[in-house]
């Protein structure tokens, strides 16, 4: 369904993401991990087109995606969250759900901001994620949580394929996760697809049908949970050199 | 009062809070007022005929409908999307040339060219806009200055529109108290148009993008907005107010020369009117107009047409944006104390 071959960015000296290629299977949820500064990130921003690569292709469905802009990559069916949660804090809830819509022609721009089928769309997301009640409150005075998941809630709003979640564990509490989760599981069942960024390895494991590993830009190793966490190379990009003397 | 009666009505009264939020809906402007006002502005000039000399009375108040025509307008783009440009009276010079120009060659009125005008300075807005919103913040602000340099160094060595000199344009021909009265309507028309055309954008789907653009470029695009095209477009349609309101006041003044249109000072005026106003916000234009502007003449019946005066008007200016960070209808929105009659977003 989505594939990325021999991806390649550099910043400056610096090789960030290094001859990279993996893919995603239609209705699965892939995980992508690998330790700090392995270029997780950088992939996801050259994948959704926030960042130009060097060389190297991305595919969707079939066609490629990596000339494409942001906004276009995202009407093709993809959609993604930030690892630092971006809102548009002058905004309500509702109205960070519904900038998510899609708008089509010179007179779909005119139309009424909120049109009363993207507002029931919309309520019913932030009922999914049981926010309903913040629907009118500016994003500015939500918590931390509540933002993951009304962001989590706007992604779904373009109706999108692919979904590439950057750290939806990251800082979130026990009782929050448990319910991103539950979402993301119940939203796979339905068909979605998912990739996913995530540094909770006890999470990945229990959640992904497969796990993609890199180190120093490029991919170490990718399997399903149970073989990539037997695999020594894996073991040595998280624990050092040392784990294969041990 | 045991820790869980004390969890219990924390809940109570949060959940009472939230449902009155989920039931509120911003309240509407006060629409039978606004009429009110239009109509009082609209038989104003009716003053002219009982004998009385109200000349200067009609000049200020179309000098103000010019502004907020062309400070609405300049919201679009600087308030909506917030993207800040201090070169947008080039468009009021492309508009009031366009027009004077074919009044002076062929004798058309721009009562009837003005939207003409308009739509050559939005044409120049849709190319100006391509190059230089490719980027952002200060960069974009540099550009936008260099554009009006550039502007005033090709209409003061352009001969064809009279270069530094500009053109005479001819004087309506109407006795001295009833002359300033069509340029009155034109502007009041203009101005209404721009606020019309304002309010329609902050309430449509362009404007939601707009504003998203405003607070974080890269998650708007994300969320599937062509925010290259929405950024040229507001600057395309900022432009054409200007740009008409431009072409009735080339032919208001009776010449047309770059030192009236492209000095930064409109610029300035149009930028500190919406800042003093309330960037972004439907009503914060007219607000900052007017108040400005009433400032303005305060100091100058006060201390003269010195430089006290514009050291009075930026004092102001300085302490109202103290008190009123997101300018005057931003912060009485924001504190909860928009009055109905302004609350237009």
């Amino acid at each position: 369904m989505f594939e990325v071959r021999r991806l390649s960015k550099s910043f400056g000296g610096i090789h960030a993401v290094n001859d990279c290629s993996f893919a995603v299977d239609e209705g699965s949820i892939t995980a992508l991990i690998g330790p700090n500064g392995a270029g997780k990130t950088t992939v996801f921003n050259l994948i959704s087109g926030t960042l130009a690569s060097d060389s190297g292709e991305v595919w969707l469905e079939g066609k490629r995606i990596d000339s494409l802009r942001p906004h276009q990559i995202t009407r093709r069916g993809m959609s993604r969250t930030f690892q630092i949660t971006r809102t548009l804090e002058d905004l309500t809830v509702l109205e960070n759900l519904i900038v998510q819509s899609r708008v089509t022609g010179i007179g779909g721009l005119f139309r009424k901001a909120i049109g009363s089928a993207e507002e029931a769309r919309a309520m019913e997301l932030l009922d999914f994620v049981g926010i309903t009640r913040l629907a009118h409150e500016e994003a500015r005075n939500l918590s931390f949580g509540q933002k993951k998941l009304m962001d989590f809630a706007a992604l779904l709003m373009s109706e999108p394929k692919i979904i590439l979640l950057d750290e939806p564990a990251g800082g979130v509490n026990p009782t929050l996760l448990e319910a991103i989760v539950g979402h993301i599981q119940e939203l796979n069942r339905g068909g979605l697809t998912v990739l996913i960024v995530e540094h909770n390895i006890e999470l990945v494991m229990s959640i992904s049908h497969k796990v993609v590993v890199m180190a120093y830009g490029s991919v170490i190793a990718e399997g399903e949970p149970d073989a990539i966490q037997a695999d020594r190379r894996v073991l040595d990009a998280y624990l050092g050199a040392q784990s294969a003397d041990a | 009062m045991t820790d869980r009666q004390n969890i219990d009505t924390v809940l109570a009264e949060r959940d009472a809070y939230n449902a009155a939020l989920a039931g509120t809906r911003r309240r509407g402007g006060s629409w039978p007022a606004l009429l009110v006002i239009l109509a009082a502005l609209a038989l104003f000039p009716l003053v002219q005929l009982t004998g009385g000399n109200w000349n200067y009375p009609l000049h200020l108040m179309l000098y103000a409908f010019m502004y907020v025509a062309m400070t609405s307008g300049w919201n679009i783009l600087g308030g909506f999307a917030g993207y800040i440009s201090i070169g947008h009276n080039v468009f009021f010079c492309i508009g009031g040339y366009v027009s004077g120009m074919l009044l002076a060659s062929y004798g058309i009125s721009s009562f009837l060219t003005a939207p003409l005008a308009g739509v050559v300075a939005m044409a120049v807005g849709f190319c100006v806009g391509f190059i230089t919103l490719r980027v952002r913040g200060p960069a974009f602000i540099i550009s936008s200055i260099a554009l009006l340099m550039v502007a005033r160094i090709l209409f003061d060595n352009w001969d064809f529109v009279g270069g530094s000199n500009g053109i005479s344009l001819p004087r309506m021909e109407l006795p001295v108290q009833y002359v300033k009265i069509p340029y009155y309507y034109a502007m009041l028309v203009i101005a209404v148009a721009s606020l019309v055309a304002s309010y329609a954008i902050r309430h449509s789907k362009f404007g939601l993008g707009l504003r998203a653009i405003s607070q974080d470029e890269i998650k708007a695009e994300s969320a599937g907005i062509d925010t290259r095209f929405y950024k040229i477009l507001a600057f395309a349609i900022s432009a054409f107010f200007v740009g008409t309101a431009g072409a009735i006041w080339g032919e208001y003044m009776t010449y047309i020369r770059p030192n009236i249109f492209l000095i930064i000072l409109v610029a300035a005026n149009m930028v500190l009117m919406c800042i003093l106003g309330g960037k972004g916000t439907v009503a914060g234009p007219v607000v900052g107009t007017v108040l400005l502007i009433a400032f303005n003449e305060f100091f100058v019946s006060q201390f003269g047409a010195s430089q006290i005066n514009i050291l009075g008007t930026g004092i102001i200016m300085i302490l109202a944006l103290m008190f009123f960070p997101n300018g005057i209808v931003g912060t009485l929105r924001r504190r909860g104390r928009l009055p109905r009659i302004l609350d237009w977003d």
